[in-house]
């Protein structure tokens, strides 16, 4: 996508209630008749070019949506994904090793056993600890990649950078670029749909999925699990539906009186026909996370019986909705605010990450397996982690606390034209830093856009007198080996 | 210490310099074009300029863009990535030219290449591309410094302009006039007729306050016979206070104005909102534009610029600051990145950041120019060192006055002097009764509120009723007296440095502060200076190196062609909808070319002799016949040009988020005008506060009257924006934001439906036009002349009643009901956020 356009002239104006998509071919990009009257609005007559029409990617994509589970705070590898078999017995032994956490550089620690153990799965036979019994079931669905680096331990920087690319706020996130590439194939839901822990959200909040130097349209939308899913959806209840519909049929008549004499301006018949979509869109949206329809034995498979799970497998759920009605990029938080309600663990590593990974195993595990049954894994990427992993040693002098390592964790992806059952990248025999094939964050997002028909050097979005791009602007290559 | 304004080594080799001719930046005119097809030598020239001019700073090189070459036909003929860009069978239908066209995709990205010139383009490839006859050869490379760049249009001295003849010299009498409609007629174009004046009066009040007029005043206005009605409606406007509230907010949106430090924590910025009236203030007061410029650059380093100098400093430190860095060293580069890339873009248009890896690819700027501005900056402190303590003592200085430090400081002795008072005689007492503690009394003594109890228990035997009832007397007056230290000193938010010996800089590879190279001394763009310049440093014990000044100084004389040029585009933009260069914060290669050159060096040369006073050039503008056109569109003028390139119509403007919000606070007679001081916090939705780490925190109400404030005076957090401004393209807060976009999307539509805000709004406007009139058409009329500012038609009003009549019959809606239900219908309306 080279054809980009600069976000600071009027042109953009024109371009961004699509009078620049004429050329884009809308049925190309779609599997059936489901979207086929989508272009239209709720009278069925007024074509409302929306900036997020869809448009085809660079070549013909494997993933069409992403679920992005991310573990906020940052789960440690060594304790989940990343056996290290020589760490067993070696509890409380004083090391050098080299890390740099909150804490700062340092060059000595005590080390922190695994405090799970792990057993074999899969034909793959991958080690994962029990606190995943339920995603080790589906090792051979997963690309494990152990050598992930970051380039700071430091939350809110490497939160920025795991979402956006930059260590600094500013920079659109993934879902952004990928809104902004791909548009949206249904226009009553949005593209980019971030789900967040109820404990709060991330630090730095909506910096963690905002457009950035792109247009609001490409921001995320929070979709909550309630019954007024999206802000300012529901129609006030001092409003009866009949109330809303003839104020807005009213509104049309002023409008479309307005619009005539100044027919030329294509902003006024879009935001006419916006009404309607809006309109659509409150109840369409509902219906999309509306789980009461779902069977039980599928509310079961994503934990939704067990109080401990139920939070996040009811957004896994919606997100498999959400998924099969066209998003096209969800992130899930498991964690919010400070501290234990997320996987930072400082204090006891034991109740920290017994609670974070007994909260999300199951729903997780549904998630794969739902999709799977529905054909729908193929076509959908999973990616699990969170924006650094943990050190082998003790942060303080006494306790399992272990502070932030940027210098080696793990990521895995599943589905999406991902190899199953393959490990990439090592760890040293501590996990403190990745020694065989070191990937950046760069390389997973390239990797990601890979999968979804996009050039990762080629996408780009001209903005401050350059071609910006979500990988940077060297050459950046994907991690092939994870690529089927 | 002296600049060097020398020719640059150049690192790296992808970009484009042109080696033959000098390249006019004048599109060659569509007649030469049309009258050339028989003789393709100067047809290939024109349209080889036009590639070179709006393609190849990309399309060449070791890699070029899209991996297609467009310095050579060879180039051309082999296309790119997306194929072939030449159609040999149809050359009309090539890729080239439809890119040219934003016919499925956009090319160039930055700006759309006129019609006239892609018709140039189009003609030469029917004709079978020539290329060798041109003589032109484009040669790969970096930009360098060359006559090629000292030509650049934006680079060249700003011009005296003659004025063009016309042919309806009663229209094109005024300059502006003259110069906009010389091109019109040129074109066989008529400018539009003017728009009536209750629109006139709309558009100007928005443009100049950024709200709507009030009934009366339209009634006036259409009233007045006289000659200078407009001229006075525009005195009366550029008078008004919040004329600086809404210009003011255009700088805002330039120097990405925000009163959080974004990361992590979001801490607030202290008292920044100072800079945020100091803009204000400066552009009700019509301070010169130089002045206003180097106050922010350099005003603690200007003697007579006094408080208000050292709070325009805060421009520096209104970016976001991470107080915990990974690599503080990058952290601190990262920060000057920052600074220069909103100076370079703001006020001098030039992406100058783009050369801080490397020699930009796209603009004749050498890296080492990069890091000769950072130079300039280097020394100043940074905003702070992790904790708040050290944000003041580098970010926060004290703006009292002599008299009023001086009074401090004698209040804060008598205070201080009080209290050892009243410690000596309280410990008088103590000491009596101590002498008779057993030693665990002694331990209790140590804590404070311990002590009249051990003191009670020797009344009367070691001290008397009296004395015990004096104890806690003093008692009381020393607690009060600590709980009322004298109220602490205004502080500013500023730029400070360590002192007069600057910090050395050097390039540094890559951009990496761990890879320094070459050291430079500060210094210029090289393609603006064509001498060495000397700089001069302060004397040594001065708190300042006394760079930034000089670098105010040269950024704002009057020779210096970027900045009067770049401030009278923003100015045209906020007018017209769009400047007469259209990427307003960039003149350089990759920028779009003015459209009226001789207009736009006009206003610069306007400003400059009239003391870079803005009002005064908004008058003149203003008062022109082209400012008061209407927006109506004309079928020959659409199918000529479309784009409205050759300003024969006003364009049409969609309202920017604030004027949104105070248009709805004015309808429902609920804005509060107050003007200044720190800003107010407006209820945002607990959805939206959800999404932060501590939902609420940072965050808080005002009061209901606060709360209605205008928008320029909502607090502005990095990592949390009102739902309704984010839904309406409020500018970003992490980068300089040039042009708002005016992005149409149904949340936006969800947001004037469904939100507790509009909902609110809505309830107490109806409230409110029930208070004042019963009959329902009355009623319909003020609610559609507080959203319009016009008298509504007869089929309107009926249209309304007829609403409000079926409303109350349904869903057990009553009047007022309907009526608000009306308020939403008017809220919503198309013509209250468009302006003609």
């Amino acid at each position: 996508m080279s054809n980009t356009f600069c976000g600071r002239t009027r042109r953009q104006f024109i371009w961004e209630v699509g009078a620049g998509f004429s050329g884009v071919a809308l049925a190309g990009m779609l599997d059936n008749g489901f979207y086929a009257n989508q272009a239209f609005a709720a009278d069925g007559k007024t074509a409302f070019k929306n900036p997020l029409a869809p448009k085809a990617p660079h070549f013909p994509a494997k993933a069409k949506a992403v679920i992005f589970l991310y573990m906020y705070g940052g789960p440690s590898h060594i304790d989940t994904f990343d056996y290290k078999p020589t760490m067993y017995g070696r509890d409380n032994q004083t090391i050098e090793v080299k890390t740099f956490g909150r804490g700062g550089r340092r060059n000595v620690g005590r080390i922190v056993e695994p405090r799970w153990k792990f057993k074999q799965y899969g034909e793959c036979g991958k080690w994962v600890s029990d606190l995943f019994p339920n995603v080790g079931k589906h090792v051979d669905d997963i690309a494990f990649v152990h050598s992930m680096t970051a380039d700071s331990p430091i939350h809110g920087s490497a939160m920025l950078q795991m979402n956006s690319g930059k260590i600094l706020s500013g920079s659109p996130c993934m879902g952004s670029w990928i809104n902004y590439g791909l548009g949206t194939v249904n226009e009553n839901l949005p593209g980019f749909v971030v789900m967040l822990d109820p404990r709060g959200g991330p630090i730095s909040g909506p910096k963690n999925w905002s457009a950035g130097y792109m247009p609001a349209t490409y921001q995320a939308t929070v979709i909550s699990a309630t019954n007024n899913p999206i802000l300012d959806l529901k129609r006030p209840e001092s409003v009866a539906a009949d109330s809303q519909r003839q104020m807005l049929d009213t509104l049309r008549q002023y409008n479309d009186e307005h619009e005539i004499p100044r027919g030329d301006n294509s902003n006024l018949k879009a935001r006419i026909a916006s009404y309607e979509l809006a309109y659509k869109m409150q109840s369409s949206a509902p219906e999309a996370t509306d789980l009461s329809k779902e069977p039980e034995h599928i509310q079961k498979m994503y934990g939704l019986d067990n109080p401990r799970s139920a939070a996040f497998g009811r957004q896994c759920l919606m997100a498999r909705r959400l998924v099969e009605r066209g998003v096209r990029f969800i992130q899930i938080y498991s964690g919010g605010n400070h501290n234990d309600a997320n996987w930072d663990a400082h204090g006891d590593l034991f109740d920290n990450h017994t609670l974070h990974a007994g909260e999300t195993d199951k729903p997780i595990a549904g998630l794969l397996e739902d999709l799977k049954q529905r054909g729908l894994l193929d076509s959908t990427l999973i990616v699990w982690g969170g924006e650094f992993g943990r050190q082998p040693v003790a942060e303080y002098e006494r306790g399992t606390g272990r502070d932030h390592n940027a210098y080696g964790f793990t990521m895995w992806m599943a589905g999406g034209g991902v190899k199953g059952g393959v490990s990439v990248g090592q760890t040293d025999e501590l996990g403190s830093k990745a020694v065989e094939n070191p990937y950046q964050v760069k390389h997973l997002h390239a990797t990601m856009l890979n999968q979804l028909g996009f050039d990762p050097n080629r996408l780009s979005f001209f903005y401050g007198g350059l071609n910006q791009k979500l990988v940077g602007v060297e050459h950046t290559n994907t991690i092939k080996e994870v690529i089927a | 210490m002296k600049v060097h304004v020398g020719r640059t080594t150049l690192l790296l080799a992808s970009v484009v310099t042109v080696a033959a001719g000098a390249i006019s930046a004048r599109p060659a005119p569509p007649t030469a074009a049309k009258s050339s097809i028989g003789n393709t030598g100067a047809l290939a020239k024109s349209a080889v300029k036009i590639l070179q001019e709006n393609c190849v700073a990309c399309h060449t090189g070791a890699n070029p863009s899209g991996k297609l070459d467009l310095s050579s036909r060879a180039g051309l003929l082999r296309g790119g990535v997306s194929g072939a860009s030449f159609n040999k069978t149809k050359p009309e239908a090539s890729l080239l030219i439809r890119a040219m066209r934003h016919d499925g995709r956009s090319m160039p990205p930055s700006s759309k290449v006129g019609r006239s010139d892609t018709d140039t383009v189009a003609k030469w490839m029917a004709a079978g591309s020539p290329w060798a006859e041109t003589g032109i050869v484009i040669k790969s490379g970096p930009p360098q410094v060359d006559d090629y760049a000292r030509n650049w249009w934006s680079f060249k001295p700003v011009r005296t302009v003659p004025m063009p003849k016309v042919k309806d010299t009663k229209w094109g009498k005024a300059p502006i006039d003259r110069l906009v409609l010389a091109k019109l007629e040129q074109n066989g174009l008529k400018p539009n007729a003017p728009l009536n004046r209750a629109q006139l009066l709309r558009r100007v009040s928005y443009d100049l306050i950024g709200l709507p007029p009030t009934k009366a005043e339209v009634e006036a206005f259409i009233g007045d016979k006289s000659p200078n009605a407009f001229a006075k409606v525009v005195d009366r406007l550029l008078a008004s206070p919040h004329y600086g509230e809404r210009w003011g907010r255009h700088w805002l949106d330039l120097v990405r104005y925000a009163e959080t430090n974004s990361f992590e924590r979001d801490g607030d910025k202290p008292d920044v909102w100072r800079y945020r009236d100091y803009v204000i203030k400066s552009f009700n007061d019509d301070k010169p534009y130089d002045r206003f410029v180097k106050e922010q650059l350099a005003g603690d380093e200007m003697p007579d610029a006094g408080t208000d100098g050292l709070i325009a400093t805060g421009y520096y430190r209104l970016g976001q600051w991470d107080d915990e860095p990974v690599d503080p060293e990058q952290a601190r580069f990262d920060e000057l990145d920052d600074i220069v890339t909103t100076t370079g873009q703001s006020v001098l248009g030039l992406n100058v950041n783009c050369a801080r890896c490397h020699d930009s690819k796209v603009d004749p700027l050498p890296q080492r120019d990069y890091y000769r501005m950072v130079a300039f900056f280097n020394s100043i402190n940074r905003y702070g060192n992790r904790s708040h303590e050290s944000v003041m003592e580098r970010s926060m200085r004290p703006i009292a006055s002599k008299d009023v430090v001086a009074k401090y400081q004698a209040d804060l002795r008598a205070h201080r002097e009080k209290l050892q008072q009243l410690d000596r005689t309280i410990r008088g007492i103590e000491q009596k009764a101590q002498k008779t503690f057993i030693p665990v009394e002694n331990q209790e003594f140590r804590d404070e509120f311990k002590r009249p109890g051990l003191l009670k228990l020797r009344v009367p035997n070691v001290i008397s009723q009296a004395e015990y009832d004096d104890y806690i007397r003093f008692l009381k007056e020393r607690q009060e007296t600590r709980e009322n230290p004298p109220p602490g000193l205004e502080t500013a938010l500023c730029v400070t440095e360590p002192g007069a010996k600057p910090k050395e800089t050097f390039v540094l590879a890559r951009g990496s502060a761990a890879a320094p190279t070459e050291k430079v001394e500060p210094g210029f763009p090289s393609v603006l200076v064509a001498l060495d310049a000397p700089v001069e440093l302060n004397p040594d014990g001065s708190p300042t190196t006394g760079l930034r000044s000089q670098f105010a100084d040269w950024v704002t004389q009057p020779s210096n062609p970027l900045t009067s040029r770049v401030i009278v585009n923003r100015m045209f933009q906020h007018h017209f909808g769009r400047g007469i260069v259209r990427t307003t914060s960039n003149f350089g290669y990759t920028g779009s070319k003015p459209t009226h050159p001789e207009l736009l060096d006009y206003l610069a040369g306007r400003l400059v002799s009239g003391g870079w006073k803005l009002k005064a050039l908004h008058k003149e503008i203003l008062l022109s016949n082209t400012y008061q056109m209407s927006s109506a569109p004309s079928a020959a003028a659409l199918k000529k040009d479309p784009e409205n390139e050759l300003l024969w119509r006003v364009d049409m403007q969609r309202l920017e988020a604030e004027s949104i919000r105070d248009s709805i606070l004015t309808a429902s007679g609920q804005l509060n005008l107050n003007i200044g001081g720190p800003s107010v916090l407006v209820r945002i939705p607990d959805e939206v506060l959800a999404g932060q780490s501590v939902p609420g925190a940072g965050w808080g109400l005002s009061s209901p009257g606060e709360q209605a404030r205008r928008s320029v005076y909502v607090k502005i957090k990095r990592s949390l924006t009102v739902p309704l401004f984010a839904a309406f393209d409020a500018a970003d807060t992490d980068t300089a934001c040039p042009v708002r976009n005016t992005t149409v999307v149904p949340t936006q539509a969800l947001s004037l439906l469904n939100s507790q805000f509009i909902q609110e709004q809505a309830g107490i406007f109806a409230k409110n036009v029930a208070e004042k009139y019963t009959e329902p058409a009355e009623q319909v009329t003020e609610v559609l002349w507080r959203v319009l500012q016009r008298k509504p038609t007869t089929v309107e009003v009926n249209r309304g009643t007829g609403f409000i009549a079926k409303m109350t019959a349904t869903n057990g809606n009553n009047r007022m009901d309907a009526l608000k239900q009306y308020c939403m219908v008017a809220l919503n309306l198309n013509e209250f956020i468009y302006i003609d």
